[in-house]
């Protein structure tokens, strides 16, 4: 059937869930400053805000002194306090869980250290849901859970949010959506999505990449993973699983990787590469380790410069051939490649100078990410609230029942 | 990016009695970029600055700031140009706290006695822009604090002031790696903000980590100045170390007048 546009009900929906948005990632915003965001005029703004309020989704103030003359705009305010989201992270080292309020603040957390060991779905989502419980009764009667999202260090599919695959963590077609949906018992589907690609949406979206609209987010964990943002999207691929930057083979005869490849980005920057080449493999384990490397480094010792120079020039590899092939305004390395790319920048920037077509570095900026280990959390927590900021009201009718 | 050079100085010599320190020497720096000032020791680094900062008179060059020429006779001069200076040693008194060494010598006054509240808000209000979050009170006495919170204190204290140039001399000399790593992303961030910032460093994983531009100094001559995008390490290590590297650096490598 042929529609002439947009209905009514389409384009109310499609506003409420625009200025949600616009409030939900700038913060308290004043009615003048919505209409000239949005470009729709004053009554509609107001209509749209008293929609929202009714709601319980945002709240109207008088703004503190402006210091001009006339009467003041009223600001239009997240319901941080009552509107939340349940995020969750499962990663090799730890497992996470916050309640995070629309306007993206962190309103409690928990965290646990994973042993590393055979992956056991019923113990990961048992802690999970433990989690959420303990933080779900620490709430006033008046909040509303509107969604929840889980990162996981692996791929992961779109479409229902199985796991795949997991090689550092030993995960291998888990349905890890339907169980945690089963065992939180919300009454809301969970979403799961890929912790790098998180990583990149929440950079993206509150951190060092926000006003980038392309983007390449790196995010090391005991493996490498990566997100890619172009043109404000995160370029998902068909199954949902683009983006997997830590299995492009850099150097074809290297190291054997977990995913049964050779030479994997992943096999020779990850962890794994960079305490043997240190000559301490064994001896400590992920962020610790790694910044244990960095340090003695720092300190003089010419093993760990050495290694951390060998996982440098690779890391510069993988990152050249990411700047030919999208052109991104900015990389941004997460995870424990903060530490990384800080102590061997050198050897990054040198490989990128050398390996990259002048066009394409021209204005490429490389940053550490500002969320540090909320990233992947703060991603899992947009992934969450992406229903609500569709279509606001339907969403929380639903939650209502 | 595009924009022009926020400072620029054309043809600068200082002599120190007899010895030439600065040889026709060009600098610029740009709004919003990191330019990283190197070279071996005695290559001229620290005078160059006091140069900038009003410190040492220059004999003979030109100084512009904002495309126009100005003659900076004392650090005064500079500061009211907004150009600030953190040096190595920090100059901070252990025995004041944070908000009264952030505004030392240049105390808020409310009538006849000191505006503490309006003080503290400021320096508040600095250090959130900044993204400091490691600092508890802003009462603390400075000698509480670890090596990379003074760091951050003595940039927050030069920034308070509206600047438009900030030179960081060795930031991260005396830092364990954790505290390197944050002082970095500030210097960062600050450049991030429309800031031009001048970094002195000899550790070449913190010029390459956060500079736009490399300047390289040799025995007092401007051997290149570069964009970091645009070298290798082996590069300016080679420019650091002999003045020349490639197609870049001295004409005549030995330093001597051409």
């Amino acid at each position: 059937m042929m529609r002439a546009g947009p209905s009514q009900e389409e384009i109310r929906k499609h506003n409420l869930g625009t200025l949600l948005r616009h409030v939900h990632l700038g913060g308290p915003t004043s009615r003048a400053e919505l209409t000239s965001l949005m470009g729709l005029n004053r009554s509609t703004i107001m209509a749209l805000t008293a929609d929202l309020t009714a709601a319980g989704l945002v709240r109207e103030e008088l703004p503190r002194d402006t210091g001009r003359a006339g009467r003041p705009s009223l600001v239009v305010r997240p319901e941080t306090a009552r509107v939340y989201v349940l995020a969750f992270e499962v990663g090799v080292d730890r497992l996470a869980a916050a309640r995070i309020g629309l306007g993206g603040v962190i309103l409690d957390r928990r965290e646990i250290v994973r042993e590393r060991g055979p992956f056991d779905m019923g113990q990961v989502v048992g802690t999970l849901a433990g989690f959420a419980r303990q933080m779900r009764r620490r709430t006033r009667d008046d909040t509303v859970c509107v969604g929840a999202a889980a990162a996981f260090c692996g791929a992961v599919r779109k479409s229902d949010g199985l796991v795949r695959s997991g090689p550092n963590i030993g995960a291998e077609e888990v349905p890890l959506a339907e169980e945690l949906s089963r065992r939180l018992q919300l009454g809301l589907p969970v979403s799961v999505g890929n912790d790098a690609n998180l990583g990149a949406l929440a950079e993206h979206t509150r951190g060092v990449g926000m006003d980038c609209r392309d983007l390449v987010y790196l995010h090391g964990d005991v493996g490498i993973g990566g997100g890619v943002i172009v043109n404000g999207q995160l370029l998902g691929g068909h199954g949902g699983y683009g983006g997997e930057v830590g299995h492009m083979i850099v150097n074809p005869d290297g190291r054997p990787c977990g995913c049964g490849s050779r030479g994997c980005l992943e096999a020779e920057v990850g962890e794994r590469a960079l305490m043997e080449h240190a000559g301490r493999y064994g001896e400590g384990r992920g962020r610790d380790g790694v910044r244990d490397v960095v340090d003695a480094a720092d300190r003089g010792d010419v093993v760990a410069q050495g290694a951390l120079q060998r996982v440098g020039g690779w890391l510069g590899l993988g990152v050249a051939n990411l700047v030919n092939i999208f052109n991104p305004e900015m990389v941004i390395f997460g995870g424990m490649l903060r530490e990384i790319y800080l102590g061997s920048a050198a050897q990054v920037r040198s490989r990128i100078a050398t390996g990259t077509l002048a066009a394409t570095r021209e204005h490429v900026r490389l940053r550490t990410s500002t969320l540090g280990d909320d990233a992947t959390l703060m991603g899992a927590a947009e992934m969450a609230f992406a229903r609500v900021l569709a279509d606001p009201l339907e969403a929380l009718s639903r939650v209502a029942n | 990016m595009s924009q022009g050079p926020i400072l620029e100085l054309r043809g600068i010599n200082k002599s120190f009695g007899p010895v030439q320190v600065l040889h026709d020497v060009a600098f610029s720096v740009y709004p919003g970029e990191v330019t990283a000032l190197v070279g071996d020791n005695g290559a001229g680094k620290s005078t160059l600055v006091k140069c900038i900062g009003g410190i040492h008179p220059i004999d003979s060059g030109e100084y512009l700031f904002e495309g126009e020429r100005v003659h900076v006779s004392g650090p005064r001069d500079a500061a009211v140009l907004g150009v600030e200076i953190v040096y190595q040693d920090l100059a901070l008194c252990d025995n004041l706290d944070i908000v009264q060494n952030m505004f030392l010598g240049r105390e808020r006054k409310s009538g006849l006695v000191l505006d503490e509240d309006t003080m503290e808000e400021m320096a508040a209000k600095t250090l959130a822009g900044l993204s400091v979050r490691t600092v508890k009170s802003l009462r603390q006495h400075v000698s509480s604090l670890s090596g990379g919170q003074r760091q951050t204190v003595a940039i927050a204290k030069a920034v308070l002031w509206n600047s438009k140039v900030v030179i960081l001399d060795e930031p991260t000399a005396a830092l364990g790696v954790a505290q390197t790593a944050q002082v970095l992303e500030l210097v960062r961030r600050l450049a991030d903000r429309g800031l031009a910032v001048v970094l002195i460093s000899h550790n070449m994983n913190d010029v390459f980590a956060v500079s736009d531009r490399i300047a390289a100094l040799y025995l007092g001559r401007m051997a290149a100045e570069v964009k970091t995008s645009e070298v290798t390490h082996a590069q300016i290590v080679e420019l650091i170390t002999s003045g020349r590297s490639g197609e870049l650096g001295l004409k005549n490598g030995n330093g001597a007048a051409s």
